[in-house]
């Protein structure tokens, strides 16, 4: 009995001791960066995910002479590279991704919250540090959510009435207008002197999903709520749907179809929108903001305008700040520190206009970086290309490329826009509809840009 | 609430499309997957068929050394020369060969200063725009000047081999700061380190002959020619062609070289003859010596980065 007891008393001493230097051996050897992409959906996050996962492996195990930037993550100094699961999230669908583009399709949206930790194991070069901790960790967290959830925290902040009333101001202006005629048609013809049944509700928010469906279709970024968009969505939105209503009854608490619908808009913002805030926006290191341009460019003026307004609404999710050494270390929390704006598939136009793509960029973005004027943060702007697509045209305003009809084609530009007001009324940029190339890694390692986006959010600003 | 007269839909605008498109009869070209990263494989020295002229000095003045002991024993135990002309004759020529051999190998050494000038430029040119960063400076003239720099390289160097690295990175889309930080990390740096290495090693070589070398005249002709062999091999390693003129200024540092050489010699005599002529004098007078000889091999090597990087 004395025994028992002797030895589990050891255990536990032993498992305490190990877990004491496994922590202080993860202090002082391990550096941990936590990514978020941020991004509204079709902006390419899964993507660029894919692209950074195929780039560092095949740095680190091929020995491939890629990410020439990546001045932090030298190859000489790379042992070896490893992906690890992170705890309460699905694992990166790498492989499927990589297995899609080899059957010749992209991959698909990200239709649920993903997170991955990329282990890069680096030899130690300082002379003592060498003999005392041969290698140290450098460890990537990233987390990969559908861009639908992002446009819905901003509701946290809004009561019902609020929400609803800027809802149906935002879908009656602007490009949207365009699509919401439908919807606007069966709210003015329905009797909301019925009462409100579930029946009757999932019908009317049926209708308002048909009308998200079709505007997220026609490049419009201000949707809400975004995860009605999702088929696999956790939350139930059948159930507890909700929609905006009309100021006439709006304005009357005492409305049973108001009391219905509040009911509903409390319940997603606490069982949805709080958890989602706290587990996946809170904890981050460093923030990268994917911004898809060519949804703007694609359709006209009002949808660049509208697409800065989002990220304006999108910057008010975060919470801003550097954290000290003690937080970072000791205590192991960390808050975001850097910024990047990053306008992804920068192939798709000719190179002499990138920096008009910049440009532009820049503007859009003005909005989001107005938050940041009295916090301790830095940021910048990128172009990235996650694959090189496109080939070089036979002049410098031409792009090549292979279509989804399988024929390579030669498209010229005329010069983009470099603000926002530049750009021609009534004129657009149809935005290159490109097939997977069968050549599609080599494509990947000769992308563009995320050499220079990650030397920036890991390197000491040099 | 019901029964709203219902609107016309808002019309669609038309958008006036600003890309002209067109099909192309041929096929999409293919991007090949970037080199792999090699290993520092390169070696200094090319493996080469026969008894270089390198090996013949060193094996010459090696018999040298011995002929001389052999000579000196042999007078000894004759105690008249004249009795043996052969002996005599056969050292005279060794020693004549050794000689000749070596200024001959010390010319051509000598010859591989030529583009040091143009290097040394070069080098001013690269650490002034690595200062500011290529404020001022096109991305394309970076990169024309980068270029210009990189095909200097002799062919089999390793600048060359590590150019050949950067040209492979290099993308259009590079700004000035970053030409300069990819030359940085893929060709100066890596050549840097490689050249502090083949120092490291030239000093000890150094260091060893001089521990070796049983007199002063020997000794010196030893330090001048591996310090000529290390200005040689950190050349080659800054892709700088062999066999060709010289530099003021390289002369210079040599110079220096010896001359501090000389009067360390003087030094470590001095020192010696006050301790004695015994053996463990002399085991010490060389030691100090192979290091002195190492210590300023090293110098004559960091001079040479210096200008050089």
């Amino acid at each position: 009995m004395q025994n028992t007891i002797a030895s589990s008393l050891m255990g536990k001493t032993r498992a305490v001791a190990s877990f004491t230097s496994n922590t202080l051996a993860d202090v002082f050897s391990k550096e941990t960066h936590r990514f978020t992409i941020t991004g509204l959906s079709r902006s390419g996050k899964s993507m660029l995910f894919t692209s950074l996962i195929t780039l560092l492996k095949s740095r680190s195990e091929e020995g491939l002479a890629c990410l020439p930037l990546l001045r932090y993550l030298p190859p000489s100094r790379v042992l070896d590279m490893h992906i690890e699961p992170i705890e309460g999230y699905k694992p990166f669908p790498h492989l499927k991704n990589i297995a899609a583009l080899e059957a010749g399709d992209w991959p698909e949206a990200t239709e649920e919250a993903y997170g991955f930790k990329l282990v890069v194991r680096l030899k130690q070069t300082a002379s003592i540090k060498r003999h005392l901790m041969p290698h140290s960790d450098v460890v990537f967290e990233f987390i990969d959510y559908p861009g639908e959830w992002i446009t819905d925290i901003p509701m946290l902040n809004k009561t019902y009435a609020h929400w609803s009333d800027s809802a149906w101001a935002q879908l009656s202006s602007g490009p949207q207008q365009y699509y919401a005629h439908a919807w606007k048609q069966v709210v003015n013809e329905f009797d909301f002197e019925q009462t409100p049944t579930p029946q009757l509700i999932q019908q009317l928010v049926t209708h308002y999903r048909d009308y998200l469906v079709q505007a997220k279709a026609n490049g419009i970024s201000l949707l809400q709520p975004g995860s009605f968009l999702l088929e696999s969505s956790d939350f139930n939105w059948q159930e507890f749907g909700f929609t905006p209503l009309p100021s006439s009854i709006t304005s009357d608490v005492s409305h049973p179809w108001y009391r219905a619908f509040e009911k509903h808009y409390s319940a997603f913002q606490k069982d949805w929108l709080t958890p989602l805030k706290h587990s996946i926006f809170k904890e981050t290191d460093k923030q990268i903001i994917l911004v898809d341009l060519f949804e703007g460019l694609n359709h006209s003026r009002q949808h660049l305008y509208q697409l800065k307004e989002t990220l304006s609404h999108l910057a008010d999710t975060f919470v801003y700040g550097q954290s000290g050494w003690f937080s970072r270390t000791v205590l192991r929390k960390q808050q975001i520190g850097k910024v990047a704006f990053v306008a992804t598939k920068s192939d798709l136009i000719p190179e002499n206009q990138q920096q008009n793509l910049l440009s532009l960029l820049t503007q859009v973005t003005e909005g989001a970086r107005a938050r940041f004027n009295d916090k301790p943060i830095q940021f910048e702007h990128f172009l990235v290309s996650a694959m090189q697509v496109t080939d070089e045209g036979a002049n410098k305003d031409a792009i090549r490329y292979t279509n989804n009809d399988g024929q390579y084609v030669e498209s010229t530009f005329e010069p983009l826009p470099k603000t926002l007001k530049e750009m021609e009324e009534g004129s657009h940029f149809p935005v290159p509809s490109v097939n997977v190339p069968a050549d599609f890694k080599a494509r990947i390692l000769a992308g563009k840009g995320i050499d220079r986006l990650l030397q920036f959010l890991l390197g000491k600003g040099e | 609430m019901s029964g709203k007269s219902s609107e016309n839909p808002p019309s669609r605008p038309e958008y006036k499309t600003k890309v002209t498109t067109q099909t192309l009869n041929i096929a999409q070209p293919e991007t090949k997957l970037p080199k792999q990263i090699t290993e520092d494989v390169w070696e200094l020295e090319t493996a080469s068929t026969g008894v270089s002229l390198g090996s013949a000095t060193l094996g010459l003045g090696v018999l040298s050394i011995l002929g001389f002991f052999v000579f000196d024993a042999y007078t000894t135990l004759t105690a008249s020369m004249a009795q043996h002309p052969v002996g005599t004759s056969v050292l005279g020529a060794m020693l004549a060969g050794f000689v000749g051999c070596f200024s001959f190998l010390s010319f051509r050494e000598w010859r591989g200063y030529k583009q040091v000038n143009t290097a040394m430029h070069d080098a001013k040119q690269l650490r002034d725009m690595l200062a500011n960063k290529g404020a001022n400076l096109s991305p394309s003239k970076v990169s024309s000047i980068l270029n210009k720099h990189g095909k200097r390289f002799s062919k089999d160097s390793y600048a060359a081999h590590c150019f050949e690295r950067y040209s492979q990175q290099r993308q259009s889309d590079m700004t000035s700061a970053e030409l300069l930080g990819l030359y940085e990390d893929t060709v100066l740096t890596p050549v840097q380190e490689k050249a502090q290495k083949v120092l490291n090693k030239e000093s000890v070589t150094a260091g060893s002959l001089a521990f070796i070398s049983p007199n002063n005249l020997i000794q010196t002709l030893a330090v001048v020619w591996i310090s000529f062999r290390t200005i040689r091999r950190m050349a080659k390693v800054y892709g700088l062609r062999p066999g060709t003129a010289g530099n003021w200024k390289l002369l210079k540092v040599l110079a220096q070289n010896i001359a501090a050489q000389g009067i360390f010699d003087l030094a470590t005599d001095e020192v010696a003859n006050q301790i004695g002529g015994s053996l463990s004098a002399k085991f010490m007078e060389n030691s100090a010596e192979a290091i002195a000889a190492g210590a300023l091999n090293a110098r004559l090597g960091r001079a040479l980065i210096k200008l050089l990087k």
